[in-house]
């Protein structure tokens, strides 16, 4: 943590104290808790969080992972219905879906490869390429870019030094536009990771990014 | 209603103002159809499932409170549809409007221009001018390996292709990446369709110019070719198809509908084969005389000669080697003459056949079948036993050295010795192409092709279908039944067919398994033989 505490932009409903966690606002039992295996097979299919640690190496599905794919099959009628979730817990377990993970996913599914690649390109929340440690999503939609989204967002990619979609050199950061992130009274949102940043302004920007790396060197 | 008549599995409903009556489940666009009323379509093909999701055959139907996609909606009795009311109209032209956003409108490079449903649809009915003001995207083209190559900036994303590889091809490899505007159609990414059997059909099947015949690429306009309804002569499947030429010379086959034999579909190979039928370099004038002292000589020279050596030699043994690329008209009449001039103590024809057959999952009536020519079944009929190996070669030695009458059709005897038939008493050659085992014959004489005739194959299911003269005979070449129905008629009496059709009837009050067809009993779409009476 840096000598300066970190201002906070602004969570909703937050008095002043910034620092609260996921398992703060989700309470441990919904995420921070959560078993690898899915626990219950009527959650096993929601997405988490994303995993801070990935390993785009690891094996598809092994161990917990395992059951909790077996959950997900069973949990709907069709391959095709349990394409989403599998592909979920494949970026969970990855990082991002690769080819060759949307070739393992339709194997294991019994899909066609190239059906699950245009569902996966369908939808933005998968990362088709590896991504940094931290997924900074900046919010460009109307309410956002009302409020100066573009300058956030032009701050993230001067301050972490990289391209749109591009992940920086020490490997820890990714910034990507979003469309409307739901949190339009709090303009500019930026989602990093599981994390919801509100009412960011470019100015913000250094000490997001200093917590960031702070957080970091604490693990 | 007063029509008391009407049974139950039928509706009646009114389009645009004309009433029609429709079996139950019909869909609007179909009834609208059975009215000579085209609703635009892009995403509907009657061989597909419909996603209704081109959105531009939307029609009013009176009581709905918006515009139904005649497609999908299934017509009902006392409906009401109008496909040309204002609002219907003018939802056509926003919808064009958006197509046109980023379509190229390279019209004027593009092969499907001439073909084009965009192009029509917005000829008829579009704005005059886009509104859009925005750069178009652009994509370029992507090649999907096999005969396919993909512009993804034409593409109006009807998804056809892709539900055509998923449910008559069964093996989805093409799919929508990425979406809104940045959408195209691809496949898992390097994999393309080069090893699928059946892809070609999602160039047939675009509505549009995204999807084009690399084969086809440039070659042609589209109101420049012929159109020959036609059956594909590369293997006994017999797929309908249409003969495009340009310049006399074949450009490409594309499927003709029958849902007794290819639906809507034909095989690559099938498609990709046809260079052959434009060959050059074929014989193109009756020629007498064996080896050296071959001379050109006109048909009425040469059959003349011909004739007096029939008569000569009548009685004799006479061994025939027919083709299966020959028409039943050809081979039928072949086999007359053969008995009216001797005993016919062989008839035999070669055929390349592959180790297996390639069906069509979706459509299991399609096949390409072992056999790689089109008529195997109709020489069969006509008394032709099948000869040789499976790669058309061989299995001559008898008709090589026979010492009657030898007669060849179509056979290009490629594999055969310069002796072929030296010791035969008469050897006539009736061909497309001169080789080394031609040679010796006393009479060569030039014939047609199927694209140069009209004509019947019998197919792989026993049917019978006719094909049509879409090519200029080179030179003074005559169609095979032409030339040996002349001879028949001069050494039997009676008079000589005049026609294709004539050589048919001769051979229909022969044969048992032509019984009571005609060609016209044979039409566009074939004919099955009824069982023949014992």
């Amino acid at each position: 943590m840096s000598d300066v505490p970190f201002r906070n932009p602004g969570w909703a409903g937050n008095t002043g104290e910034f620092d609260l966690s996921e398992a703060d606002v989700r309470g441990t039992a919904y995420a921070g808790e959560r078993p690898l295996d899915g626990g219950h097979p009527s959650t096993s299919a929601s997405y988490p969080f994303m995993l801070v640690a990935r390993n785009p190496g690891a094996p598809l599905f092994e161990g917990p992972y395992q059951e909790r794919f077996e959950k997900i099959r069973g949990r709907y009628p069709t391959a095709r219905a349990a394409l989403l979730p599998a592909l979920n817990l494949a970026q969970e377990v990855r990082g991002h879906v690769s080819p060759e993970t949307m070739d393992e996913v339709a194997a294991l599914l019994g899909l066609s490869s190239a059906y699950v690649r245009g569902v996966a390109t369908f939808y933005t929340m998968y990362n088709k390429r590896p991504v940094g440690r931290f997924l900074i999503q900046v919010c460009t939609n109307i309410s956002c870019n009302l409020c100066g989204a573009d300058e956030v967002l032009a701050a993230f990619l001067k301050h972490t030094d990289t391209e749109l979609g591009d992940t920086s050199a020490d490997g820890n950061f990714t910034v990507v536009e979003a469309e409307c992130l739901a949190a339009c009274g709090f303009p500019t949102c930026v989602q990093i990771n599981e994390r919801y940043f509100e009412d960011v302004a470019a100015g913000d920007v250094p000490d997001i990014l200093r917590r960031l790396t702070d957080e970091l060197k604490g693990d | 209603m007063a029509d008391s008549s009407r049974r139950a599995d039928t509706v009646t409903l009114t389009i645009d103002g004309h009433e029609v009556n429709v079996p139950k489940g019909t869909s609007l666009l179909h009834a609208a159809e059975t009215l000579g009323i085209e609703v635009p379509h892009y995403c509907y093909h009657p061989g597909l499932s419909a996603p209704a999701q081109c959105r531009i055959c939307l029609v009013e139907v009176e009581g709905a409170p918006k515009l139904q996609p005649s497609c999908v909606t299934m017509a009902q009795d006392g409906q009401v549809v109008h496909t040309e009311s204002p609002s219907a109209k003018r939802m056509r032209q926003g919808v064009l409007e958006f197509y046109l956003v980023n379509h190229p409108l390279d019209c004027p490079i593009c092969d499907m221009s001439g073909e084009c449903k965009l192009q029509d649809y917005v000829f008829d009915e579009g704005r005059e001018q886009g509104r859009a003001r925005e750069p178009k995207r652009v994509f370029g083209r992507d090649d999907f390996g096999g005969d396919v190559l993909y512009y993804g900036d034409r593409c109006v994303m009807c998804t056809r292709c892709v539900r055509f590889m998923d449910e008559v091809a069964h093996d989805a490899r093409l799919t929508v990446v990425e979406r809104g505007d940045r959408a195209v159609i691809d496949t898992f990414f390097e994999s393309g369709l080069d090893d699928a059997s059946f892809a070609g059909n999602v160039v047939d099947i675009c509505p549009v110019g995204a999807l084009v015949s690399k084969d086809f690429l440039h070659k042609a306009r589209a109101w420049d070719l012929d159109h020959t309804p036609s059956i594909c002569p590369n293997c006994s499947q017999g797929c309908n198809i249409d003969l495009h030429a340009r310049d006399n010379l074949v450009q490409r086959l594309k499927p003709r509908e029958n849902q007794e034999v290819n639906g809507h579909w034909m095989c690559d190979y099938g498609r990709a084969n046809y260079e052959w039928i434009n060959r050059a370099g074929r014989i193109e004038s009756p020629g007498v005389g064996r080896s050296g002292k071959r001379r050109a000589a006109d048909w009425q020279t040469a059959l003349g000669a011909l004739l007096d050596r029939l008569r000569e030699s009548e009685g004799a043994g006479v061994r025939i080697v027919g083709s299966p690329l020959a028409s039943n008209e050809a081979l039928g009449t072949l086999h007359r003459l053969g008995r009216a001039v001797g005993t016919v103590t062989e008839s035999v024809f070669r055929c390349r056949r592959t180790e297996d057959e390639d069906p069509l999952p979706g459509f299991p009536l399609l096949v390409r079948r072992r056999d790689l020519a089109p008529n195997v079944d109709g020489a069969g009929i006509l008394g032709f036993e099948r000869a040789g190996s499976d790669d058309a070669t061989g299995g001559l030695g008898a008709a090589a050295s026979h010492d009657g009458i030898l007669v060849v059709l179509g056979d290009q005897l490629g594999d055969q010795p310069e002796d072929f038939g030296a010791d035969a008493s008469l050897y006539v050659y009736l061909g497309t192409f001169d080789s080394p085992a031609a040679r010796n014959a006393d009479f060569v004489l030039p014939v047609t092709t199927f694209a140069e005739e009209d004509g019947t194959f019998v197919n792989a299911q026993g049917r019978v279908q006719r094909f049509e003269q879409g090519l200029q005979a080179p030179g003074s070449a005559r169609p095979a039944w032409l030339v040996l129905g002349a001879l028949l008629a001069a050494l039997e009496g009676g008079n000589p067919p005049g026609s294709a059709a004539d050589a048919f009837a001769a051979l229909a009050a022969e044969y048992a398994a032509f019984a009571g067809l005609s060609h016209d009993a044979i039409g566009t779409a074939g004919a099955v033989p009824e069982p023949a009476h014992a």
